[in-house]
């Protein structure tokens, strides 16, 4: 049988050894931690707290009344000595919550752990998981409690937990299937529940054969949760990839997972439910792949949220000539401009490049090879869309089916000559989307 | 003075083969040889002159609604009598132009000519704007035609030009050899009236 | 806490996958080598000059217009390379060796570089200058030569088979391995299927247009092309004769000049096979392959454009609207 995967994709060099046999670290919390206080798609949340005030961790700092929204919670106790806007990882100044450690770690009074799964309602859940501050942990930070309601007259019939990990590098969900197992199964029961299914997918790369064996060997005995073992394949853990693969089904253009019933959550997240469930301490940690050429000592760690990435460097030490800084994977990472920036819920890994690894060259004429036709996994024209995006045609890039892009970089990867395919696409795809607004 | 300015448009500024190219199917069809060219470019002047001179006289006369028809009927008219004449008088050549004379009817330069500017000025600059036009169209035949005689043929003007050991490119006495130079052309006196223009 | 200075800010994605349009057409090139060995042991050494006065000219009006139209001089990518490489394949091997160098100039000045340079031209130069000197130097352009025989001219196997010329036909094996009349670069299928397969393990063409083409002419001529009726035909013969290895491999899947979609490049390889196969059992020519994939190339964004694939997410085939 042909490994399940999907049509398209790239096979980047994955360079996961690194880091994939370093076990999960806890990081000691720094003096300083920046907690931005928009870690959510959505309303950002308002701050609870004035500065000068002492918080504990897990004390709540900022919450809003909108839905789709999480809240942020402190991930040490001390003092609040700013809030203010800093850089953040996403490229622009935030409004964030500066915590002064005091280097006692002391939880706050309120936190109580959950029931077992049995005495709770998918209601409960619900609440438990806005509670916790969850969102979704592989770098979409969408509110994982809004994820799980589904929208009106439709259903869920199928948990998928993405334990794929298809970008280079990284190795944080590898290490926590491994290490966490029985936290992901928890949070994977616990997904089940909230949506009412008895059926559930946890699906890893082919390339992390020793989780695939120890998922398997801890669900010998249960029933309705599968694992199933990928295709290496780079956009392979992209939620609509994914699910074409698992189970056929497609996504319909501009629609969500649940249209075709499904749930997708990453094993990070699921864990981080599991251990929010059964402590009661709320997302305010979480594992960050540390890798790179200018990394001296990369592994994985346990940081506080709101760490900022210079600290971490520190930790890990740094080589040679760095020259680029990442905050994800590096295919759709993003490049950053200063150390400064904090580690938020999001962030999956940080990878510093020395400068003989940042791709250099000029761009060239498009030579209409098609190689950005083979590997895209959606099936579109990225050179007719760069070239209808660079000249401003926007009613044949949408024809051209420009809003399907996932911006998974395949393209400009692949592309013999060099050209910014993807990049040149994000911008069509907003002014398409602004054209779109125009006439409404 | 307007007047030369009139006929100075008619040959440069808008001139019908490489600024409005206007009378395509004359231009590529019988310019494989200089000569052919020349004739006729003479042909087109003399039919377009009169043309002009005649619809600028019964301008005022002319129902709007009709006119077309009766600029077809003048046109027509001199073009019967240059088919003729050249019948007469250089049936050879005539021979060779063949279709492409009663074709002049149809040419959309002495139809815009008629249309454009002899129904709306009085007779004179009429007159000198068919001229202008005429030699305009002239000019543009001729080189084509002298520069696809001498690739394809080696001779300008039957005159052999180039060493008898050039090999002549038969293509440029087809039909691809005159979308070539056309093209050629055009690119040049684009590009030569954009220098001019940065130049002044 | 590191400070980190100097950072390189750029969009997603931060890895390439080292491909270049430079490594692609030297395996082109490299490609085409065992066909120019061959086609110098066949015809000689006059058939290597050829070669060389093609690759040298086409090169040279490259570097002369991109430094007269102030772009950067990129002739080290080796398109122009191939563009005389592939112009000098296609002469017989008794043109004046002015014939190639003045095809060179018009591949690369007329149809290459006057519609904008590498990726702008919208038919394939060697072909285009190919048929440009068809037209304007007739008989230097089919006086075939055959191998081993100095300066007799002689009929090619396609010329035969349509009646078109006097002859023996050769055998399968001659035909194979190119000891047969013909331009010096397309006569040993061997050679081109070698270099063919080569570019087809380094993924540097797609399989669809040369077996769409080869697959077509082979229905085809095995349908209409015998005497005695329908299906008397003699597809092998059509496969390795005149032109169609070449073409098949080296021309019809020129990146420029065929179409992206994957359903395109098939077209593109079915539409020149039935064009080759109409011209060769009907046409005026013994042979069709450089016409037809000159008709296909000026096809191409019309098959691009009807050819758009179905979308992830999406419900049907949607076909251009406009």
């Amino acid at each position: 049988m042909g490994r399940l995967t999907f049509q398209g994709g790239v096979h980047p060099n994955y360079r996961k050894e690194i880091t994939s046999d370093r076990p999960i670290t806890p990081l000691a919390a720094p003096a300083q931690v920046i907690i931005p206080l928009h870690q959510n798609i959505g309303a950002p949340p308002e701050p609870l707290v004035a500065v000068g005030d002492l918080v504990k961790v897990g004390q709540k700092i900022a919450d809003t009344e909108a839905f789709v929204s999480a809240p942020v919670h402190a991930s040490v106790s001390g003092k609040v000595v700013a809030i203010e806007n800093r850089p953040s990882c996403i490229g622009k100044e935030v409004l964030a919550v500066v915590i002064e450690s005091d280097g006692q770690d002391t939880p706050w009074e309120g936190l109580q752990p959950y029931p077992a799964l049995e005495e709770m309602s998918p209601d409960d859940l619900r609440q438990a998981l806005r509670e916790g501050g969850l969102v979704g942990m592989g770098g979409a930070m969408f509110p994982t409690h809004v994820k799980v309601t589904p929208p009106e007259g439709k259903k869920f019939d199928l948990v998928i937990i993405n334990g794929s990990e298809c970008e280079g590098y990284l190795t944080c969900d590898h290490r926590i299937m491994l290490e966490w197992t029985e936290d992901v199964i928890y949070g994977t029961k616990a997904f089940m529940k909230v949506t009412g299914v008895d059926k559930a997918i946890i699906g890893v790369e082919a390339n992390k054969p020793d989780a695939i064996e120890l998922l398997r060997e801890k669900l010998a005995a249960e029933e309705g949760i599968e694992v199933k073992s990928l295709e290496v394949k780079y956009p392979q853990g992209a939620e609509k990839q994914l699910i074409k693969a698992l189970t056929g089904r497609e996504v319909p253009s501009g629609g969500l997972p649940v249209d075709v019933g499904c749930l997708v959550q990453n094993v990070g997240t699921a864990a981080a439910f599991a251990q929010y469930l059964k402590t009661g301490m709320p997302l305010v940690e979480r594992v960050v792949t540390v890798s790179g050429s200018s990394v001296e000592n990369p592994g994985n760690f346990l940081v506080k949220i709101g760490t900022p990435f210079g600290y971490i460097l520190e930790h890990c030490g740094v080589v040679g000539e760095p020259k680029k800084l990442i905050a994800g994977g590096p295919m759709m990472g993003v490049a950053q401009i200063t150390a400064e920036v904090p580690v938020v819920k999001g962030t999956s890994g940080i990878l510093l490049f020395d400068k003989k690894d940042v791709p250099a060259g000029d761009a060239r004429p498009c030579v209409r090879c098609a190689k950005c036709v083979d590997v895209c996994p959606v099936q579109l024209l990225p050179l007719f869309l760069m070239d209808y995006s660079l000249k401003g045609m926007l009613h044949r890039a949408e024809e051209y089916h420009i809003l399907d892009c996932i911006e998974c970089g395949c393209c400009s990867y692949t592309c013999p000559s060099r050209r910014p395919l993807v990049q040149t696409i994000r911008m069509g795809k907003a002014d398409v989307l602004a054209r779109r607004r125009k006439r409404q | 003075m307007r007047m030369w300015q009139v006929f100075k448009n008619g040959v440069l500024d808008e001139n019908p083969t490489f600024k409005l190219v206007l009378g395509m199917c004359p231009t590529l069809a019988v310019t494989t040889a200089a000569a052919n060219g020349v004739w006729m470019g003479l042909a087109v002047i003399f039919v377009l002159t009169m043309s002009n001179l005649v619809v600028s006289l019964i301008r005022d006369f002319i129902p709007d609604k009709i006119r077309i028809p009766c600029y077809v009927v003048v046109i027509a008219s001199f073009v019967t009598i240059v088919d003729l004449l050249l019948k007469a008088y250089q049936p050879e050549m005539h021979a060779k132009l063949g279709i492409f004379i009663p074709l002049i009817v149809v040419n959309c330069i002495i139809l815009a000519r008629a249309e454009a500017f002899a129904s709306k000025n009085p007779v004179l600059p009429s007159i000198v704007d068919g001229l202008g036009m005429g030699v305009g169209f002239t000019v543009a035949l001729t080189l084509l035609g002298c520069i696809r005689e001498l690739l394809g043929a080696g001779t300008v003007f039957g005159i052999q030009v180039l060493p008898a050991a050039f090999e002549p490119a038969i293509i440029m006495i087809l039909p691809p050899g005159a979308f070539l130079t056309l093209g050629f052309l055009l690119g040049f006196f684009n590009w030569a009236g954009k220098r001019a223009k940065q130049l002044s | 806490m590191v400070k980190l200075d100097n950072l390189v800010v750029s969009s997603s994605p931060h890895l390439r996958s080292g491909e270049d349009v430079e490594k692609m057409m030297w395996h082109v090139n490299l490609a085409l080598l065992p066909a120019v060995v061959l086609s110098v042991y066949y015809f000689g050494f006059r058939a290597l000059a050829i070669i060389v006065f093609s690759i040298a000219a086409a090169v040279a009006t490259e570097a002369i217009i991109q430094k007269a139209t102030g772009k950067d001089i990129y002739i080290a990518d080796g398109s122009a390379v191939v563009t005389g490489l592939l112009l000098g394949m296609n002469m017989p091997v008794h043109v004046p060796l002015w014939l190639p160098v003045v095809g060179s100039v018009f591949a690369i000045a007329v149809v290459k570089e006057a519609f904008g340079g590498l990726g702008s031209n919208f038919i394939n130069p060697a072909l285009a200058a190919r048929a440009v000197l068809l037209a304007a130097w007739p008989v230097h352009m089919t006086s075939y030569a055959v191998p081993f025989v100095d300066g007799a001219t002689h009929a090619t196997p396609l010329s035969i088979l349509s009646g078109a010329a006097q002859g023996e036909l050769p055998s399968y094996l001659d035909l194979f391995l190119g000891n047969v009349g013909g331009v010096i670069g397309e006569t040993s299928a061997l050679a081109l299927l070698v270099g063919g397969i080569y570019l087809l393990v380094k993924g540097v063409i797609d399989w669809r247009t040369p077996v769409g083409f080869l697959g077509t002419v082979f229905v085809l001529s095995w349908i209409f092309g015998g005497n005695a009726g329908l299906f008397t035909g003699d597809p092998l013969y059509h496969l390795l004769a005149g032109g169609l290895m070449l073409g098949a491999f080296f021309m019809a899947t020129d990146y420029v000049t065929s179409p992206v979609t994957k359903t395109g490049r098939l077209l593109m390889g079915i539409g020149a096979g039935a064009i080759t196969v109409m011209i060769r059992l009907w046409g005026g020519y013994p042979e069709g392959v450089s016409y037809a994939i000159l008709l296909m190339n000026v096809a191409t964004p019309l098959i691009d454009r009807y050819t758009v694939p179905r979308v992830y997410g999406t419900a049907r085939k949607q076909l251009a609207r406009r």
